[in-house]
């Protein structure tokens, strides 16, 4: 694996990991204070969906305005 | 046949007693840290005394050891201003590489790695080392800014990225970096100590039976040459993005 494979893997790793903890958290949170329960499934949802969307930012679309 | 079962190895093989007197620092994994330092030492002041143009064994092996981490990892990692952080790279290099291999090497048998306190404290310098570049470079305020808010998105996207990127710089990274080299000590440690521990049992049952024991203790002994490829590999993963958070904190935007 080159060099900036190797980055690129850990950084997505990186990212996905974090846009999961915090918006988990969130909702956690948000269904702790309101007593209910899918606030978490939603936080998941924006988590991942964000992550994804930094992932893409960082990495391909900078790759196809070479 | 009343045969007492097979104690699987686990994480309390992993907790050692003070080999003399009572203090924590008396440990197996605390002397091995210690002589790792005297060993790295010593094998660096023995190999470049007699510097010469045409190096000995011993200085050509200390040379490029020196010359992969600054040509490999720094320079191509960290551009132009890479060399005043190779002492760093090569420092974390050289030790975790070696107490990696302790793992394996006959009497020791212990990667002092797989114990998480080893990874935080030299996580902690990382961490401490990188903001500071950074912060020093551009300042708290343009870091921060350059951190969370990437040009060219658009703007009510911010409310999603900019924790997000703060988090991975402030908290995943480092506990990625820790947990990593913990995570594949560990169990690479406790691989080696199954199927070591699993063949001295298998001695003590019907004759049989010694002949799977003989399987188990080759693949112990085949697994060891596997695990030090993986150890040498995870002292190079750490140094190498250890570099890329240097390159990364000096880059004009992230």
């Amino acid at each position: 694996m080159s060099t900036s494979e190797e980055s690129a893997f850990w950084t997505i790793l990186s990212y996905l990991i974090a846009g999961l903890l915090l918006w988990c958290g969130i909702g956690l949170l948000v269904d702790h204070f309101l007593k209910t329960n899918f606030f978490v499934l939603i936080g998941m949802a924006i988590g991942l969906a964000s992550s994804l969307y930094l992932i893409w930012v960082r990495f391909i679309r900078i790759d196809s305005n070479k | 046949m009343a045969q007492p079962g097979f104690e699987p190895p686990g994480s309390g093989d992993f907790i050692f007693t003070p080999i003399f007197g009572n203090s924590i620092l008396a440990t197996k994994p605390v002397l091995l840290l210690f002589f790792s330092v005297i060993l790295i030492s010593a094998f660096f002041i023995v190999s470049s005394r007699k510097a010469a143009v045409v190096p000995s064994k011993l200085q050509f092996a200390g040379e490029s050891i020196y010359s992969f981490v600054r040509d490999g990892i720094g320079r191509d990692v960290i551009g132009h201003e890479f060399q005043r952080f190779v002492p760093f790279l090569f420092t974390i290099f050289t030790f975790i590489l070696t107490n990696n291999l302790f793992g394996i090497i006959p009497f020791m048998q212990f990667p002092t790695m797989s114990h998480i306190g080893f990874p935080v404290s030299i996580t902690i310098f990382v961490y401490l080392v990188y903001h500071y570049v950074a912060i020093k470079k551009h300042g708290l305020g343009k870091y921060l800014k350059d951190m969370c808010f990437m040009p060219g998105i658009p703007k009510p996207m911010y409310v999603l990225l900019a924790p997000l990127e703060f988090l991975t710089y402030f908290a995943i990274r480092p506990l990625t970096l820790a947990m990593r080299l913990f995570g594949n000590m560990f169990a690479g440690h406790l691989l080696l100590m199954l199927f070591t521990l699993g063949g001295e049992y298998l001695l003590g049952s019907a004759w049989v039976i010694k002949i799977f024991s003989a399987i188990s203790f080759s693949l112990a002994i085949g697994l060891s040459f596997f695990e030090m490829g993986i150890q040498c590999l995870q002292a190079y993963i750490f140094t190498l993005l250890v570099a890329l958070y240097i390159a990364g904190a000096l880059a004009d935007e992230h």
